[in-house]
């Protein structure tokens, strides 16, 4: 009796502690699969039933908008990713059935997609339908940003992102806007009071921790997992284009304050400058993104960005950084097809290398190259008569996109420490006389060129 | 062993007494197999531990994980507690009107919403529209009926007003002189007693509700011509009604809606608040076929003349291949009225801080305006730019459509315009017929981006110069001797009366007898024509075929022009250099056009229709088409008289300034 009895108890608790494990398994696998999103179950029976919410979810939203003719695409970048793995696959048959759930069922909170704000603009009745197909919804409203180079004009505000929840899961609609400089814009996604904070869990979105700036893509329509949906045609290059596209905007109320302090130079010589030295970046951009050199705004360039958010007028050069690693030999050659000649080269492609191009009437497109050090990136100049050497620091920096006259550009997010390690702490006050081999605050000495290679490091034409 | 009976929820500790107890077992048991129990025992109070910590650990995680996420994402923006408005339950309001020769005001419920002070400023009735459920201001007006037709205008405007409203009047100064039978007849009606018996400098407050009682009316009589009646105080009480009986009952529809937000707000838009039969508010005009200007934006300027903006809107939704979407309505100022009838419409309204004073005020607006438009779309390569005292012709944006490509190729356009300043009645024929001119005449026109972008907007007058942006724009430094294409009879018409430089009498004068096209789908000849050198052969061959008129007659005279149709003639004035319009301005005023300044000229060539027939004025010798004069022919001079000439100066001025 007491042998039944304690075997029973033990197989009882086994059976307990089983559970428990079992159960431990499954919450932490589920715990796992919440926070990456993108592991994929390996027990594809006890997920399929949200596997294929998420379809249901997606396909309600599809017949939702193009019942009201709106034209959007698909950017969630983990669909995208598996996309992209069958890319050839599913160009070649666009209409071809698919058998199994293989891309909108795996595992995710999330579905985005993109809508250009210009092909749409009657919302009301969307989400109205939208409410009876049991969607809750949420948009996110904000100003203008196109507006907000300009103080006195009050625009209204604008929709940066909706989303869409039914049941556990939700789509991600984010609007671009295209921008001064041909290029489309998203802004960030910022609650505003009295917002529900818990509608979605906002932080694994996508989109919408910065604002971006993106190429207007060339879409494709596909049939993927019996969902007609338009795709960016080339799914590799969005993803990548979306892993560097934080956008910053210009400092425009900062910019405002300092014309308030010192009155902006609105003679005649200073409209003509500013026309040039907007006209040479637009040169200069497009020679180098023909050639795909990733390049930024430096020095003076950088500082009417940041500072006044235009081309200081008593500047009289367009100064442009580029990384060693992105040098190439065609540059020069392009650059003077495009009607700017080599005025002078100094260093060499080792060492403090430096290009200096003539645009019209005086205006000089200066190039200079940033080597990257461990904790560090520098820069190098020469000064042509006595071969000496300078170095310029700069804190380690990534890029962002900005517009600048009508422009899309790079500039170092962390602008502020750019210009300061440039500028020293002063850099609010214009300074008219500027000597580039003592004035900035970054600036050392380097040594000399040896003599051997002066034909070599100092080129002036 | 009772106490041994299994339980899945026990304590660790209780669990702690069953192993000492069971250890005891363990003496009279065989080693392994009590071995192997312990191990299964413990490997379950293992898991239970592991457990309970784990979930505590994921659910903490997770909590945190969520407070974070928000905070990551929220606005920047100040805490700022919007003052809001207590709901007004009170079903009564009070109401204080006062009437007096320098001053009037009207408070409602202790909030001033009309106080009118200014000297020589405001004379007439002013009339105050409530919404009779909320109490709300919809409309404020004030008609100078000691001047002629004003209180045709009131009465208009009173009738305009729906039913059930409450309506509040009061006289400044001077109401009576030219307040006709009609109009005191209106006020009667209303439930005034005193309306019909008011005379010269006499006070007067009266509130009603239209159609319905009457809650207050004081009265003071002037006692002799020279003074005026005393101050009268009312104070009076109006009970509101309930929301539901001041709204007409429209199908729940998009548009419906915003009329209802648009009818509960503002008064004096007549039938479009009507409850029985509105007006639409949505017009679907056909589409064009082939539309170039599809995706043109739409600029349209505008201040604080709500009514006008109105009437602009309707004409320009009206209009065959009208982009909705394209359109932004820029304020001056940050007036409600013309921002709701901008939301009436479902247009985007931009409102704007007044920046410096008169001419120069418009001027900053102007770049304002056309900064924001070519921001806001990026892509366009032109604007339009429109102001809002226009009506807009039906076939303006096929007009648009047809030339554009001229203004993006031929390099010598400075801009496209809907109007042209010598388009008369009697001076314009041919609605198909474009001419090249080298003035701007602005009013309803395509700006080219580029010409914005490098050129005008970096040396745009600043805010403390008063120039006229358009008198700016015609100025030689600007224009750098391009010209506009012009239609010859104008695809606007300027139908404003009031405004900047702008008056009855001058309107009347230079702009209601303006030709405005109302044929829809006109198909353009000849625009190819309209290009550079392709204009010089035009003309060529337009004065080639020309007959030449007598120059012996009176050319103010109709029998100047025979009595045909269909006929091409030129004549010949002196024009002794480039800048002189001596003889063209006497022409001009003789005609009845434009002759303030010089419009419309090509070359010392001025091309209009007299009679149904072309007729072509060359000024010689300047221009480079005298030599088709026949040398017999003596060109006709006119001088200017002696007298008049300084007092023509100064409106000069003044009126190019407006157009």
């Amino acid at each position: 009796m007491q042998k039944i009895n304690r075997n029973v108890v033990l197989a009882l608790l086994s059976l307990a502690s089983l559970i428990f494990l079992l159960f431990q398994l499954c919450y932490y696998k589920f715990y796992l699969s919440q926070k990456n999103g993108a592991a994929f179950s390996k027990v594809r029976g006890s997920q399929s039933g949200q596997d294929s919410t998420r379809w249901h979810v997606v396909r309600k939203f599809l017949g939702l908008i193009s019942s009201h003719n709106i034209p959007v695409y698909l950017i969630d970048p983990l669909i995208l990713g598996l996309v992209d793995k069958d890319i050839e696959q599913i160009r070649s048959s666009p209409d071809g059935p698919s058998s199994e759930c293989k891309y909108f069922c795996a595992p995710r909170d999330f579905t985005t997609f993109a809508l250009l704000d210009k092909t749409w603009k009657h919302e009301v009745g969307l989400f109205r339908s939208a409410e009876k197909m049991g969607f809750q919804w949420l948009k996110i409203i904000n100003k203008d940003p196109r507006l907000d180079g300009m103080d006195d004009l009050s625009g209204v505000e604008i929709p940066l992102h909706y989303i869409f929840k039914l049941a556990s899961h939700a789509i991600h609609l984010v609007v671009f806007y295209e921008r001064s400089g041909n290029f489309l814009w998203h802004g960030p996604l910022r609650l505003k009071q009295r917002m529900d904070r818990k509608f979605v869990p906002f932080r694994k979105l996508h989109f919408g921790r910065y604002p971006g700036a993106y190429e207007k893509p060339e879409l494709l329509l596909v049939s993927i997992d019996d969902l007609k949906v338009q795709i960016p045609k080339n799914p590799s290059s969005f993803l990548d284009e979306m892993s560097h596209s934080r956008f910053l905007e210009c400092r425009y109320r900062e910019a405002r304050a300092f014309f308030q302090m010192y009155p902006d130079d609105a003679s005649l010589d200073a409209v003509e400058f500013r026309k040039k030295g907007k006209s040479l970046l637009h040169l200069a951009a497009l020679t180098l993104n023909n050639l795909g050199v990733k390049f930024w705004l430096s020095s003076g360039t950088c500082l009417g960005w940041y500072r006044q958010c235009n081309v200081i007028p008593h500047s009289k050069d367009v100064d442009l950084g580029i990384f060693i690693r992105d040098y190439k030999a065609d540059i020069i050659p392009a650059f003077q097809n495009a009607g700017l000649p080599l005025k002078h080269k100094f260093g060499k492609v080792e060492d403090s290398l430096e290009l200096s191009f003539q645009g019209e009437d005086d205006v000089k497109l200066d190039i200079f190259f940033f080597y990257e050090e461990d904790d560090h990136i520098w820069n190098g100049g020469t000064q042509a008569k006595s071969g000496k050497k300078f170095k310029y620091l700069f804190p380690k920096f990534t890029l962002c996109w900005t517009e600048f006259v009508e422009l899309k550009v790079h500039v170092p997010c962390e602008t502020l420490q750019y210009v300061e390690a440039n500028y020293g702490p002063e850099w609010k006050v214009p300074v008219k006389m500027w000597d580039w081999k003592s004035s900035p605050f970054n600036v050392q000495d380097n040594g000399v060129w040896p003599i051997d290679e002066w034909d070599n490091v100092i080129q002036i034409y | 062993m009772d106490e041994w009976k299994p339980n899945p929820t026990v304590k660790p500790h209780k669990k702690r007494s069953w192993y000492l107890a069971w250890k005891f077992k363990l003496m009279n048991q065989r080693a392994l197999r009590k071995l192997c129990q312990t191990g299964a025992v413990l490997f379950l109070l293992v898991t239970v531990i592991v457990n309970i910590k784990l979930i505590l650990d994921t659910r903490r995680a997770a909590y945190e994980e969520e407070e974070e996420s928000a905070q990551d994402y929220d606005d920047e923006m100040l805490n700022v507690e919007v003052p809001r408005h207590p709901v007004n339950n009170k079903k009564v309001l009070d109401v204080e009107v006062y009437s007096s020769r320098s001053k009037v005001y009207v408070a409602v419920d202790g909030t001033t919403v009309l106080e009118d002070e200014a000297r020589e400023q405001g004379r007439g009735i002013h009339v105050i529209v409530l919404n009779q459920a909320t109490g709300h201001v919809m409309a404020k007006r004030v008609f100078d009926t000691y001047s002629p037709h004003e209180d045709e205008a009131m009465v208009l405007f009173l009738n305009m007003v729906a039913r059930g409203r409450i309506l509040i009047f009061t006289i400044k100064d001077e109401g009576s002189f030219h307040l006709k039978e009609t109009a005191k007849n209106v006020l009667k009606s209303l439930g005034s007693q005193v309306a019909p018996f008011l005379s010269w400098r006499d006070m007067w407050t009266f509130v009603g509700k239209k159609g319905g009682e009457v809650y207050g009316e004081k009265h003071a009589k002037s006692p002799a011509l020279s003074t005026w009646g005393d101050p009268v105080l009312l104070k009076t009480e109006v009970h509101l009604t309930s929301v539901e009986d001041a709204e007409c009952h429209w199908p729940d529809t998009e548009l419906n809606r915003r009329r209802k937000r648009f009818c509960s707000k503002v008064e004096g838009y007549g039938s479009v608040c009507s409850c029985k039969d509105p007006t639409p508010i949505e017009f679907n005009p056909d589409p064009l076929k082939d539309n170039k200007v599809f995706d043109v934006p739409v600029a349209v300027i505008a201040g604080n003349r709500p009514n006008y903006l109105y009437r602009m809107l309707r004409s320009l939704l009206s209009a065959q291949g009208v982009n909705p979407q394209m359109i932004t309505v820029f304020i001056d100022g940050y007036y409600e009225e013309p921002m709701d009838v901008v939301e009436l419409f479902g247009l985007s309204g931009i409102q704007h801080t007044p920046i410096s004073i008169k001419n120069a005020r418009v001027s900053q607006h102007y770049k304002a305006s056309l900064t924001a438009t070519f921001n806001l779309f990026p892509d366009a390569k032109f604007a339009v730019v429109l102001e809002e005292d226009l009506d807009i012709s039906v076939d303006f944006f096929s007009f648009l459509s047809q030339s554009i490509h001229l203004l993006e190729e031929d390099e010598s356009l400075y801009c496209i315009s809907a109007w042209n300043d010598q388009g008369y009645e009697h001076t314009a024929e041919d609605p198909s017929l474009l001419y090249r001119v080298e003035t701007m005449p602005g009013l309803g026109w395509v700006l080219r981006k580029s010409l914005y972008k490098d050129e005008l907007e970096p040396k745009w007058p600043t805010p403390e110069k008063l120039w006229d942006w358009d008198m700016w724009m015609r100025m030689p430094e600007q224009r750098k001797g391009r010209e506009c294409i012009i239609p010859d009879i104008s695809r606007s018409y300027h139908f404003g009366i009031v405004g900047l430089n702008m008056n009855g009498y001058f309107h009347e004068a230079y702009f209601k007898k303006h030709k405005f096209n109302t044929v829809p789908n006109v198909q353009l000849k000849n625009v190819e024509s309209l290009r550079k050198d392709n204009y010089e052969t035009e003309i060529h061959r337009l004065l080639g075929e020309a007959e030449v008129l007598d120059h012996s007659k009176n050319p103010c005279e109709d029998s100047f022009v025979p009595d045909t149709e269909g006929r091409v003639y030129v004549m010949f004035i002196r024009m002794e250099q480039e800048a002189d319009f001596t003889t063209w301005t006497q022409l001009a005023k003789c005609l009845h056009i434009w002759d303030l300044d010089v419009r419309g000229n090509h070359k010392g060539l001025w091309r209009l229709f007299r009679k149904k027939n072309h007729f072509l004025v060359v000024g010689v010798p300047a221009s480079p088409y005298s030599s088709k004069k026949p040398p017999s022919v003596t060109p006709i001079y006119m001088e200017p008289p002696a007298k008049e000439e300084g007092a023509v100066a100064v409106p000069a001025v003044a009126a190019a300034e407006q157009t």
